[in-house]
């Protein structure tokens, strides 16, 4: 308790002051309020029943009675105390807001940041994190747990700060003004208060079934919605109409039995608290006959019980909340305490390779990247226990130069550590050990963010954002003119088809807009990279969706640019091998074969089975036609 | 397709009292729970009045009295009321509960047969999310306003009247003057909470908007890695969450700017009360009681009308909500029997108490429900034209017949219209001109349920349910044994893999089969069709997107699959269209090629390329996975 106490003032860094002055302002609204039965008890008692002040007066209302000019004043001018009421509570009311307001910034402010550190934080966070993450309960966690905390900060904390401060001011105030009365008008609170609490705790776990049932609701909503095609295909409307039945009843049945349940916490409530009005207006009243109590006094207790018993009655609720709030604040937390990826992570080996790699100076600005790569003995593991799930993708010694300008091609069965290899040299993941080097020097100690602005990488399954087709080809490159824009497209083979749309570069694609094929997909995210005008490409298996000519004709593209960019291509197929100027192969972490595409197609290997399906075709489909 | 979606939040100007009275008269059907309800608003409106007249009346009674004043009299009437309130209370919250869970309850269910019997193109352009907040939220929120809102209104138009009343009663002149502050009151209710409503509006409308953009941050984040975009990403979400940060900022200021103007103008109200009342009762013309009760009745007007206001405010909210429902409850599907064929079912039903539940290959002299033959012998699209919705058309005027026991491969390139054809079979769609016709006669003459009942589908995407593998199969027929379910998953290779899983058939799937591979999920899908024992087969691009092994498990169980049926295939995979009887080659929504396999190489046409292209693919896919075996070796 204490310490999510700590976690929530931490939280208040920076908004502290406006907090206090919402709760300022809530003094203001607390006393301003009680004015307003005060001059109402003080002006029935001595302006209109014509009381005197005498000792048993007490002396707030002395006072009170002398700030309006003396109860005979008051008496021939009796419009002064209901302008005073309504004076009092414009200001009550003008405090009120500004509270409101105050906490609004506050609780909102750190909302606001909240949601800003939590998408900064996992724009940062390794790509090891996210490949284990779950996406929806990522979601969850940024956005209704951080809600949940919200309303926390808007208004259970000022309700606390509300219910203290009345604590605090309204038992002295009105021990001032009777003792007994007190006694008597509060003598039913307490048990209410605990009522409150208790009664909340034990419906917690209704609530969540609810919440429950209302959940498994909308799943099998959305199983019968999302596979409609099946259920149509074997006729199943009428089971699919019984399997609806069961939820949906049961969540109107555990609904309704929160429902009674509501029923009697409110009625039960309703009782004791009309109970404790009564207790004190036939108490008080029974006291006016002996001469113990003014009607004025007891107009002020009944209106100072009716402020009191709504707080008192939420109470349950907000302390049951302040649990909510804490395992939602945990949630949170947990993804901010996960680590971001370093700026630069410490060499993980020293290179055994020849020569020392340069460690980068992080003081020098770089220059850009001429296009060298020297990868010498590279290793990498995935984390986790040795499995053959945790073998897919390793890298076991891999050693390779690349020149500026080069085509080198990347060809081997899945898993053998092609896309891996990619991933290290973008800085994705780090090596185990093992050197990389860019222009001699070593990846490790350059800084990631430098690193990846060298590179322009297309993926298998390119992700585009919903933007327009125009702001998707422009994050290459966030200043592209038009027409360099339209240049990359050209290179791409897609500029004729975005001008086919209605409304060309300007479409908007994804949820909010339309859908593209996977290979229109692919030949945006190249005309993406190719804008960018990166000293390094890379083209993970960038066209698996692209048909052979169109692939073909965006290789040439390619190749014209050749000089200005050092190109990676991962690809099965071998009319994009052939384009390369040379080729490994890679099996299980390691390369098996490499050279030039005449000399692996005269090497017994796998580059070579590939060749000569391109010549069996034709006599294999004859061999079949022959039993025909 | 989704921008007209995304505007569901519109605020009504006004009230649409046609539509309102539409839902009011479903829940009408609830007279238990709505009449009570009606009778406790009114009774909870008059114990709150009475709590005041207490007051008064015990005020009144000590000051004249003093130890005179009937006490006991005073604790069994407070007593009384306390009581009647506090059931009033109870019974409320129950009948209203229970109006609304009800209400939600039975337009869910309405809703969601009607969803059974639409047709797809009803689907083709409404998102399932979409749909499942009309189910979920916009059924649930229909159902308050209706509930809660009664109550509310009721009770509200009860209380303000009453305290009116009281006030008139008790002295005219002065209640004239307090009920002068009720217009302003009223009027001021009204402008702040559709100020709020529409601010609120706002926040949600930014807070889909920040989900969206989590959502695409972690997704898309190793993109945002690879372009150095996390700077500017950021930025892009700062515009979001400061507008989310004014939206809420606006929204707290409307809220708690309007609470102390209305608690103000009660206040007015009160002092009204004491200065015109206080001269009265100075004079004696008036009693100490009543003043007090005038007061306290001035400062209450608030209240009431406050809860009018909120109500009428929120059923403008939601009235988008219930033109949606109501829409949705009042479309008609547009493919469904016609009144002859009704006629047709409900004869055969008279005349044949108990059909036979399945039918197992019926013999030529079967009936199926709709008194027509239950055996299919021949299926004939006959100048079928057909576009979807708006679109351009995708059929052109279509000839194909096809006999029982054939098996018809339609390959081509993606949007020529071979799953338009076989969408058409399975009369998931019908021809916007020309006739698709069953043994001669035309489909829409006969049972669409009958047809679809005959139906074995496989899809590209293979979709389970959640629950085990034996429960999936069994959708395929409901009333198979379990020996039954275990032939099908051998017949199509499932078996050994189901096995080897930790409880069987007994284990879990997961949501939407998340725990089998693609080629798992596929195999049972074939057992749930071949389960089916269906006399029409369709199998649409089901081998493309599995893995070679998966895909020489089904190739074996095929020759049992399409043995006596009707097959239509859409394939990629060379094995699945060697083996048809026909391939035609579909282009533009025409035949361009059609022939057995030899016959369509030797032309050397448009199936020629595909079929080299696609030969050379699958050869460098089994030639890259073989190495990747041979390495392990």
């Amino acid at each position: 308790m204490f310490s999510q106490l700590q976690v929530i003032w931490s939280l208040m860094r920076g908004f502290r002051l406006r907090y206090g002055c919402a709760l300022g302002c809530l003094v203001f609204v607390t006393v301003l309020n009680y004015g307003v039965p005060l001059v109402g008890s003080a002006a029935i008692d001595y302006a209109v029943a014509h009381k005197s002040l005498d000792a048993t007066t007490p002396s707030l209302i002395a006072g009170l009675l002398r700030l309006l000019g003396g109860a005979d004043f008051l008496r021939t001018h009796l419009w002064l105390a209901p302008l005073a009421m309504v004076l009092l509570a414009a200001a009550a009311g003008f405090f009120s807001y500004l509270k409101g307001w105050q906490a609004s910034l506050a609780s909102d402010g750190i909302a606001r940041r909240l949601k800003d550190d939590l998408y900064d934080h996992l724009n940062h966070l390794p790509a090891r994190y996210h490949d284990k993450a779950d996406t929806g309960d990522l979601v969850q966690r940024c956005t209704s747990d951080v809600e949940t905390v919200r309303q926390f900060l808007a208004a259970q904390v000022m309700e606390i700060g509300n219910a203290l401060l009345l604590a605090a001011t309204a038992l002295p105030l009105l021990l001032s003004l009777s003792v007994p009365m007190t006694l008597v008008s509060f003598a039913l609170v307490g048990p209410l208060t605990i009522y409150a609490y208790i009664y909340f705790r034990q419906v917690q776990h209704v609530f969540k079934e609810v919440a429950e049932a209302e959940g498994a609701l909308t799943a099998v909503i959305q199983e019968n919605l999302t596979g409609i095609r099946v259920v149509r295909a074997f006729a199943r409307q009428e089971f699919e109409r019984d399997k609806f039945a069961t939820p949906n009843a049961r969540y109107r049945d555990r609904s309704l039995h929160l429902m009674r349940l509501m029923a009697w916490y409110w009625s039960i409530s309703d009782v004791v608290a009309l109970g404790q009005l009564g207790i004190t207006l036939i108490v008080g009243a029974q006291w006016i006959t002996e001469g113990k109590l003014t009607v004025g006094m007891l107009f002020a207790f009944l209106s100072y019980l009716g402020i009191m018993l709504w707080p008192v009655r939420q109470m349950g609720r907000i302390l049951t909340d302040l649990g909510k709030t804490s395992v939602a604040l945990t949630r949170i937390r947990e993804i901010l305490s996960v680590a971001r990826e370093s700026v630069a992570a410490p060499i993980p080996a020293v290179s055994k390779a020849e020569g020392r790699a340069e460690r980068a100076d992080p003081a020098q600005p770089l220059p850009p990247l001429t296009g060298r790569l020297a990868v010498r003995d590279l290793h990498f593991h995935h984390a986790g226990p040795e499995s053959a799930e945790a073998s897919r993708g390793a890298l076991n010694g891999l050693s390779f130069d690349v020149q500026p300008g080069e085509t080198l091609a990347i060809l081997g069965p899945s898993g053998a550590g092609k896309s891996t290899l990619m991933h290290l040299l973008l800085r994705l993941y780090d090596y185990t050990s093992g050197s990389i080097q860019f222009d001699g020097r070593e990846l490790s100690s350059l800084p990631r963010a430098w690193v990846r602005a060298q590179i322009g990488v297309v993926m298998q399954e390119p992700f585009l954002f919903s933007k327009t087709l125009r702001d998707n080809l422009r994050l290459g490159r966030g200043d592209a003119p038009d027409h360099e824009i339209e240049a990359a497209a050209r290179a791409a083979v897609i500029h004729d088809t975005i001008l086919g749309f209605a409304e060309g570069y300007a479409t908007l694609i994804g949820e909010r807009g339309i859908t593209l094929s996977g290979g229109q997909r692919q030949r945006v995210a190249i005309a993406r990279a190719v804008l960018k005008r990166p000293p390094l490409l890379i083209l993970d298996d960038a066209m698996s969706a692209i048909d052979a000519e169109t692939e073909s004709v965006i290789l040439q593209a390619l190749r014209e640019r050749r000089g200005r960019a050092t190109t990676l291509v991962i690809a099965h197929r071998l009319s994009t091998l052939a384009h390369a100027d040379r080729v490994i192969v890679l099996d299980h972490g390691r390369i098996i074969q490499t050279g030039t595409h005449a000399q692996l197609s005269s090497q017994e290997g796998l580059y070579r089975r590939l060749w000569q399906i391109q010549t069996s075709v034709e006599s294999d489909f004859k061999n079949e036609l022959k039993p025909a | 397709m989704s921008a007209q979606f995304h505007q569901e939040d519109e605020f009504s100007a006004r009230l649409d009292t046609g539509l309102w009275w539409k839902i009011f008269r479903r829940s009408l059907r609830y007279k238990r729970q709505l009449y009570p309800l009606f009778a406790s608003a009114v009774v909870l409106a008059v114990c709150d009045a009475l709590f005041v007249q207490i007051t008064r009346w015990v005020i009144d009674g000590v000051v004249r009295d003093g130890a005179a004043a009937p006490f006991g009299r005073y604790v069994a009437v407070y007593l009384a009321i306390t009581v009647v309130f506090s059931g009033c209370v109870w019974s409320f919250i129950n009948l209203a509960g229970s109006l609304c869970n009800h209400l939600a309850h039975d337009i869910r269910t309405e809703s969601f047969d009607k969803l059974q019997a639409l047709e797809f193109a009803f689907f083709d352009t409404r998102p399932v999310g979409w749909l499942i907040s009309r189910l979920t939220s916009d059924c649930d929120r229909l159902a308050r306003v209706i509930g809660w809102g009664l109550l509310d209104i009721t009770w509200g138009i009860t209380y303000v009247v009453m305290i009116a009343a009281s006030l008139l009663y008790m002295n005219w002149r002065l209640g004239l003057i307090v009920i002068g502050v009720v217009p302003p009151l009223a009027l001021i209710s009204r402008i702040f909470q559709k100020k709020m409503l529409l601010s609120s509006r706002e926040i949600r409308k930014y807070n889909s908007q920040i989900t969206a953009g989590y959502n695409e941050s972690i997704q898309g984040v190793r993109t945002t890695k690879t372009l150095v975009r996390e700077a500017d990403n950021l930025k892009e979400f700062q515009s979001l969450s400061v507008a989310m940060f004014d939206a809420s900022v606006l929204n707290a200021r409307q809220t708690s700017s309007y609470y102390p103007i209305v608690t103000t103008l009660g206040s007015l109200a009160a002092g009204l009360a004491l200065w015109r009342g206080g001269y009265l009762t100075a004079g004696g013309a008036m009693s100490l009681g009543t003043l007090v009760a005038f007061v306290n009745f001035a400062g209450q007007f608030f209240n009431p009308i406050n809860q009018l206001a909120q109500r009428l405010t929120e059923m403008q909210g939601a009235q988008a909500a219930g033109e949606r429902v109501l829409g949705l409850l009042e479309t008609v599907p547009a493919i469904k029997d016609s009144p002859a064929v009704t006629a047709k079912i409900a004869a055969h039903a008279t005349s044949v108490p108990s059909p036979s539940p399945i039918a197992h290959h019926p013999s030529p002299a079967a009936l199926a429900a709709d008194g027509g033959p239950a055996r299919i012998d021949s299926i004939e699209f006959r100048n079928v034209t057909f576009r979807y919705e708006n679109g351009p058309v995708v059929l052109h005027d279509f000839n194909l017949t096809v006999r029982a026991g054939e098996t018809i491969a339609l390959v081509g390139p993606s949007g020529g219209g071979k799953s338009t054809i076989v969408s058409l079979v399975c009369r998931f769609y019908e021809p916007v001109s020309g006739s698709i016709l069953i043994n001669g006669i035309d489909y829409r003459e006969r049972s669409l349920a009958w047809l679809q009942s005959q139906l074995g589908i496989v899809l590209q995407t293979p979709h389970l349910f959640k629950g085990n593998v034996r429960e999936n199969i069994r959708y395929g027929r409901l009333t198979a044994t379990d020996a039954e379910v275990e032939a099908a998953a051998k017949l199509v290779n499932a078996h050994e893999f189901i096995t080897q899983m930790e409880n069987g058939y007994d284990s879990s799937v997961g949501e939407g089969g998340n725990r089998l591979s693609t080629g798992q999920r596929q195999l049972l899908s074939f057992a749930r069709a071949l389960l089916a024992n269906p006399q029409i087969f369709v199998m649409d691009e089901a081998t493309s997107s599995i893995d070679t092994e998966t895909e020489q498990l089904i190739q074996r169980g095929l020759e049992t699959i399409f043995s006596g049926r009707i097959s239509f295939v859409i394939a990629h995979r060379l094995s699945t269209i060697r083996r048809a009887d026909r391939i035609l080659v579909i282009t533009g929504g025409r035949i361009e090629e059609f022939g057995t396999h030899a016959e369509l190489l030797r032309r050397r046409g448009h199936y020629y390329e595909l079929y080299t292209s696609q030969f050379r693919r699958e050869r460098e896919e089994a030639v890259l996975e073989g190495s990747g075996a041979d390495g392990k070796a």
